[in-house]
């Protein structure tokens, strides 16, 4: 894609998010908020997982910590004087680059298992006290705090939060991005290539880790900042292994490669998760099976997927390139498709109504799925979702000859060493 | 006295416990250098099979029965999920793991629902082993501290008594070697990785009749089975034994002192001075029980990265 491309998509995508508040309705805007949240953190995030090559398994540390530092932010200034409310986050910024530094001084000593579980022991270590130090992080209640008027707005609506969370993130991720511009940057991406290496060129290796742990915990405190604007709220949870999970889960399943895979996998995972949360308990399970999905197919990510189809057109052309997306879209619809249907039934089948209601009758009542009622015990229900992955599978099949078919060096290769192509 | 005593007694027999779930995934981790995050996964399934077993085969047969379920869950895993990104480095499989414990922590909730189960101590099992003072200890824990330390005994014995043993730390410590002699080096691979699914099923089958059976089960002990193996050192079963016990034993006592560090500064006539300082200062050593074993690990991992007993690096 050519420069003024890629400048006509990212304006006409700012424009888009900064007319949101005309298109929805509230509670949509705060799923939105949600979402950017998300994606600032999932890139804060990426910095250090993709750029550094260093797995963090305990992020949401900072994340909390600049939500927790925000709050006390809020009561002791009131919106007034040095920080009022719009400024907040940079006290989520200060109190993450600062516990940053202190963690990752001796996180990044280490390299690879040893410093996720360095990274783990930070987070599990703050998750178990917090709850004890009722000074700092208000017990098992949390504390709370109260948006206050600043230059001329009074953040009382969600609209005026939202453009307050999109400035931030958008300044943010501007900034994340120009990180990878820089010398540092550059360096940053050599020491995921080749610690030693660059040790024997002459650079400091722990510095130059310690500072991408730094920025991307600065970052992360800032996303717990803009969180802690918007929920006026928050309680040692935000210290839980699940939010660390969290951003593991959607900056790979978005793609760690690129710089907006993370963002965009985030705010997928967001979206879907208030989209579709509702609609079942099974939200989580999904999740799971799309990100090992992700891992085992595309360790890329969503994101790298546009890459091998773009390098697939460059290969074999446009004919070749439109006509096995479109059969790769079809198969997994079918296969989601397929696999939804069968989740759904188990979830109902194995529910304690359900089952109550079976020991009472005595005989399986059907089940209402999709605006009809499936019969358990009959084949044709079960042929449904047998049909879909069938046909999944044998379109996915059709679009692999498809491949492979004439002359061409490994198609799967080449999804692989996407990695490199994107970063 | 005697608290001391039965605090000191769970403590080891909860920390044999952990051993039996952290005995595989330090194996694993020693040969493959990845971390299962999916392992403590292993040891709920056990848990799950145990009592869906549990009604149709009895309590003894059923644990057995769960424990080979889990072994069999391991080896499909690694044979269809771990071996397919292998090329792709240690970092994805470690993600990896980490989706998929994700996956059976959800198709658990989803199959049993999202609340504990009603799987306990069959009626057979459940009455004092001995009294001290005023307080009963039950059978079952003594039960659960002897599987533990049979299936070290067992392990122990398997892996430096038995030819299988030397092919086994062969191909831990030197895969490339173990498979230029003829040894199928991925089938040890499989092999352990299944054994280990197996003890942690085993560990859970029969831990989960005496704690709960729930779908956080995993969550609870899997971070503290990561402690053990990186306290205990890369790949060591007597570390991870060493490691299991100590934390058990440490978090079980600490529940019980009622003093905080200002109390230890007082003896320095710094009482006040701590008291006015607050935070952590002024907490009770019962309430930091949990995080004793983080704060142990940390230490472990800044000082000494290779572990308690572990190979240097």
């Amino acid at each position: 894609m050519s420069r003024s491309w890629t400048l006509l998509l990212l304006g006409s995508g700012v424009a888009l998010l900064a007319a949101l508040p005309a298109l929805l309705s509230a509670g949509l805007l705060n799923a939105s908020i949600q979402m950017l949240i998300a994606a600032l953190f999932a890139c804060a995030y990426s910095l250090l997982a993709g750029r550094a090559g260093l797995l963090s398994f305990g992020h949401a540390a900072y994340f909390g910590v600049g939500a927790f530092a925000t709050l006390h932010a809020m009561n002791a200034f009131a919106g007034k004087g040095l920080l009022p409310t719009p400024l907040l986050p940079l006290v989520g910024a200060f109190a993450g680059l600062l516990v940053g530094l202190v963690a990752g001084w001796f996180a990044t000593k280490r390299s690879g298992t040893t410093f996720a579980m360095i990274t783990l022991a930070v987070a599990e270590l703050l998750h178990s006290l917090a709850p004890q130090l009722k000074g700092w992080f208000g017990g098992e209640s949390g504390i709370s705090a109260m948006r206050m008027p600043a230059w001329g707005l009074t953040f009382g609506s969600t609209v005026e939060v939202y453009y307050l969370t999109l400035a931030w993130v958008l300044l943010s991720l501007a900034l994340l991005h120009f990180h990878g511009r820089t010398p540092l940057g550059r360096l940053t991406l050599a020491l995921r290539e080749n610690g030693h290496r660059l040790k024997f060129l002459g650079y400091d290796a722990h510095g130059v880790g310690l500072s991408a742990f730094v920025v991307s915990s600065m970052f992360a405190g800032i996303a717990g900042g803009l969180q802690a604007i918007n929920n006026e709220a928050a309680n040692y949870v935000v210290f839980d292994a699940s939010v660390s999970a969290a951003v593991v889960l959607n900056s790979y399943i978005g793609g760690v490669g690129s710089f907006l895979g993370p963002a965009l996998g985030a705010a997928l995972m967001t979206f879907f998760g208030y989209a579709v949360s509702d609609a079942t308990r099974s939200w989580l399970l999904y999740q799971g099976m799309l990100f090992v999905l992700v891992m085992m197919f595309v360790p890329v990510g969503l994101t790298g997927l546009f890459g091998a189809a773009a390098r697939l057109k460059a290969r074999r052309g446009w004919r070749l390139a439109v006509s096995v997306s479109a059969l790769a879209v079809v198969a997994t619809l079918c296969a989601a498709a397929g696999v939804v249907f069968v989740v759904e039934m188990l979830q109902r089948l194995c529910s304690h109504d359900y089952r109550a209601l079976a020991a009472m009758g005595g005989s399986w009542p059907p089940i209402a799925l999709f605006g009809r009622s499936w019969p358990p015990g009959s084949v044709a229900t079960w042929l449904v979702p047998a049909a879909l992955l069938a046909v999944a599978g044998l379109l996915g099949w059709t679009a692999r000859r498809a491949l492979v078919s004439p002359a061409v060096p490994q198609p799967e290769a080449a999804a692989i060493d996407g990695q490199e192509a994107l970063t | 006295m005697d608290t001391i005593f039965f605090a000191l007694l769970n403590g080891v027999i909860h920390g044999l416990l952990l051993f039996m779930v952290s005995a595989g995934l330090t194996l694993v981790f020693g040969m493959m250098g990845v971390l299962n995050f999916a392992h403590a996964s292993f040891y709920m399934l056990g848990a799950y099979f145990a009592y869906t077993l549990q009604g149709i085969v009895g309590f003894g047969p059923a644990v057995v029965l769960a424990a080979l379920l889990a072994g069999a869950v391991g080896v499909g895993v690694e044979r269809w999920f771990l071996r397919r990104v292998h090329h792709h480095g240690h970092a994805h499989e470690l993600l990896l793991t980490f989706g998929l414990s994700f996956i059976i922590a959800e198709t658990i909730k989803l199959l049993f629902g999202n609340h504990p189960v009603d799987y306990r101590v069959p009626a057979s099992l459940d009455f004092a082993a001995f009294s001290l003072g005023s307080q009963q200890y039950p059978v079952y824990r003594l039960l659960m501290g002897g599987v533990a330390i049979a299936m070290f005994a067992a392990l122990w014995a398997l892996l430096t008594r038995t030819r299988v043993g030397i092919v086994v730390r062969a191909a831990i410590y030197r895969p490339r070697m173990a498979e230029a002699l003829g040894h199928n080096v991925q089938l040890v691979f499989m092999g352990v990785f299944g054994v280990g699914a197996a003890l942690a099923g085993l560990a859970g089958a029969v831990a989960g009749a005496f704690y709960t059976t729930n779908p956080n089960m995993a969550l609870e002990v899997g971070v503290m089975v990561f402690v053990i193996v990186v306290v205990g050192g890369l790949g060591s079963l007597g570390g991870a034994m060493l490691a299991s016990v100590l934390i058990g034993v440490i978090t079980s006592l600490a529940v019980g002192v009622d003093r905080s560090i200002a109390d230890l500064l007082a003896f320095l006539g710094a009482r006040s001075w701590a008291e006015g300082i607050g935070g952590l200062l002024t907490l009770k050593v019962s309430s930091l029980a949990a995080t004793i074993p983080f704060v142990l690990m940390l230490l472990v991992l800044l000082v000494r990265p290779r572990g308690l007993m572990g190979e240097e690096a």
